[in-house]
């Protein structure tokens, strides 16, 4: 099976080979990779040398947490790359954005209002969750179109919040 | 002289109490909110009782609740440990009236300190130099304060008066800006604290934040512990310490001369117990008083590190009228140690606070390496109290090999279920600025990333990308297993198609 996974924007073209082998970009590795108790914790052992990371997998694609360092990742396989190769490109920045909540906590205030015109980077939204005070932030621009809730709520994770189209 | 002490806490403060008592031979007693029923202080002491729901107000902060406990259960004496009620001359006094020893210093001396127009005139009057500022003048109204702040001069800070721990301040850079971060800055004081007080300090520029750890007794014995280095913060809230300072160094006459100034401070208000003096030191090593923390400090083991002097131990001891074990010249500094406080909080997302089930963890241990934590395998990480999980600690006999040991410690720490800082500290281990002490209290705030460029690291991108395709492989694998099976009560199609709008 052949996969292209990329990072920022670099690629590699990796080769499962069989369950001990890899290759990227050409180059044959020998390869020994366990997940630890069923985990988000893997080991991965390449050509002897012992490497462990936490993987996960989000809105955003893989993100492996090795040595301190955040990787994000894309892996796709040779067909869908071509797929979506064929359709032009990811999904566009339009449609509806659903802000959800990040983690349970309380609605503090919300500087926004129904119908608002807001910019990359406006704070939409104030959440106090740990004793904290967090701004959550608009990633584009819209019209603030939908508020379902207001400041004193308790919400929990992943709880829409509000939307921005 | 009591020999039952109850812990008015919880979390790793409450676990390292109860251990400093049963190194004492102390009974204890827990106390526990609805959603601490399975947390390890619950489990670790010898009684524990319910104090009410999940919020702290219902719970940890029910002074009278904790005291009819104490009564009940025939405990002689209260720990309060930091944060919580731990500040509160009414709790201490109310304590001290049910016949309660209180394990911390007197309510005089935590109202006179804890009301921070006091403190600076109480330490001022006993010739030690403040920050200027309008505390000392009352509280005082947008008006006023907008007129007294160019005399003071910019950038200045808009502190809460009754604050505490970074919150209700803002950093005013000219004065057009100050009304509305004075409306901000009030708003939050009023959130935190009920109080909506708030007074202006000059910024100190290129300060550091180093503090001075006291311990008296009630036979008039006073002496310090040394110095902790502070200045590694983020919104005004300490991520790393270390003893002794690598600003003050070698400079012993320096580190005594401020040390003497710390213990004058702390008797000008008739201090009883452990306490913490903050300055701030500027580049020309001049140093003001900031404020003293009448209670035990997050850091202080850092400083147990280098003197290896127990503070709960001693705090115990001062209480039941002892005197303390040393003279100041028996205190003597070994080595050097750090601090890093491990934060449910994550670091490639702006630091917001995370939360879940703790699924997998592994703590550093081996050569002078110490976690002081509250949490463990299968622990839920709630959003009612604040994000601290555990704190690191190593000793070395050098800056050096404790850097090297505190890399070595972060690295063997393996937690999945909630994200953590550990990466951050893992980033500020590498940073050049930080191993040549290059730092000041903006350092993390203005000279710091997470996308570190300038630091020579080991580029892993090729061992991540086989790792994340891997992982891809082994799911697409099990996936195509799965459907193949036609185990299932209906068509694969249409069980695709439930998947997909569960999960949309």
């Amino acid at each position: 099976m052949r996969y292209i996974t990329t990072i920022d924007d670099r690629e590699f073209l990796i080769e499962i080979l069989d369950k001990n082998h890899v290759s990227v970009d050409g180059v044959t590795y020998q390869v020994d990779y366990e997940s630890i108790s069923e985990q988000p914790a893997h080991s991965l052992l390449v050509d002897g040398r012992s490497y462990e990371a936490n993987v996960f997998q989000s809105e955003k694609g893989w993100e492996v947490l090795l040595h301190g360092m955040l990787y994000l990742l894309q892996v796709e396989d040779e067909r869908e790359k071509r797929l979506r190769a064929g359709m032009g490109g990811g999904p566009s920045p339009t449609g509806e954005y659903h802000l959800r909540s990040p983690m349970p906590g309380l609605v503090v205030s919300i500087p926004v209002d129904e119908g608002q015109r807001v910019s990359q980077g406006d704070v939409l939204l104030i959440l106090e969750s740990m004793k904290m005070q967090n701004e959550l932030i608009s990633p584009r621009d819209g019209t603030v179109t939908r508020l379902r809730v207001k400041p004193g709520d308790n919400v929990e994770k992943k709880e829409t919040l509000l939307t921005v189209s | 002289m009591f020999n039952k002490v109850l812990i008015a806490n919880r979390g790793e403060i409450a676990i390292r109490i109860i251990r400093a008592c049963r190194e004492l031979g102390i009974q204890t007693v827990a106390v526990y909110s609805e959603a601490d029923r399975q947390a390890l202080h619950v489990r670790y002491a010898d009684e524990a009782f319910l104090l009410g729901p999940a919020p702290a107000r219902d719970s940890y902060l029910r002074a009278d609740k904790l005291i009819a406990i104490a009564k009940k259960c025939d405990a002689g004496a209260v720990h309060p440990g930091y944060g919580f009620l731990a500040e509160r001359a009414d709790f201490a006094q109310a304590c001290l009236d049910e016949g309660l020893a209180f394990i911390g210093p007197k309510p005089s001396s935590i109202a006179a300190m804890g009301d921070k127009e006091v403190a600076r005139a109480m330490v001022a009057s006993s010739g030690v130099a403040v920050v200027p500022g309008t505390e000392g003048e009352g509280s005082l109204n947008d008006d006023d304060l907008l007129a007294l702040a160019p005399g003071i001069g910019f950038p200045l800070l808009v502190k809460a008066t009754a604050g505490g721990g970074g919150k209700g301040i803002r950093e005013v850079k000219i004065l057009d800006e100050m009304p509305a971060l004075l409306h901000a800055a009030r708003r939050e004081a009023q959130a935190s604290f009920g109080d909506g007080g708030v007074y202006l300090e000059k910024l100190v520029e290129g300060a550091r934040h180093i503090e001075f750890q006291i311990l008296a007794d009630t036979h008039g014995n006073v002496i310090h512990l040394g110095e902790r280095e502070c200045s590694i913060q983020r919104r005004h809230q300490k991520l790393l310490e270390e003893s002794p300072s690598p600003f003050i160094g070698l400079d012993d006459e320096f580190r005594q001369h401020m040390g003497a100034v710390a213990v004058r401070a702390a008797r000008a208000v008739d201090y009883v117990n452990a306490g913490t003096i903050e300055f701030l030191v500027d580049k020309e090593k001049n140093f003001f008083f900031l404020e003293m923390n009448t209670r035990l400090q997050v850091e202080h083991p850092i400083t147990e590190m280098v003197t290896g002097v127990d503070i709960v131990k001693e705090q115990i001891r001062i209480t039941r009228g002892r005197q303390i074990r040393h003279t100041q010249d028996e205190i003597i500094f070994n080595g050097w140690s750090i601090e890093c406080r491990i934060n449910a909080e994550d670091p490639f997302n702006d630091f917001l606070p995370s939360t879940g089930r703790i699924s997998h963890l592994i703590l550093p241990t081996g050569p002078g390496v110490r976690v002081d934590t509250g949490v463990y395998l299968g622990f839920e990480i709630s959003a009612y109290y604040d994000s601290l999980i555990s704190k690191v600690i190593v000793g070395g006999e050098t800056r050096g090999e404790a850097v090297l040991r505190m890399r070595r410690a972060l690295e063997e720490y393996k937690i999945v279920g909630v994200r953590t800082n550990i990466p951050f500290h893992q980033h500020l281990m590498n940073s050049h600025r930080f191993m040549a002490a290059q730092y000041d209290t903006r350092f993390v705030e203005e000279r710091f990333s997470m996308i570190g460029a300038d630091e020579s690291k080991e580029d892993l991108s090729e061992i991540a990308a086989i790792l994340a395709t891997l992982v891809t492989h082994q799911q697409t694998q099990r996936a195509a297993q799965f459907i193949q099976r036609g185990e299932r009560d209906t068509s694969n199609w249409k069980w695709v198609s439930r998947w997909e709008r569960m999960h949309r």
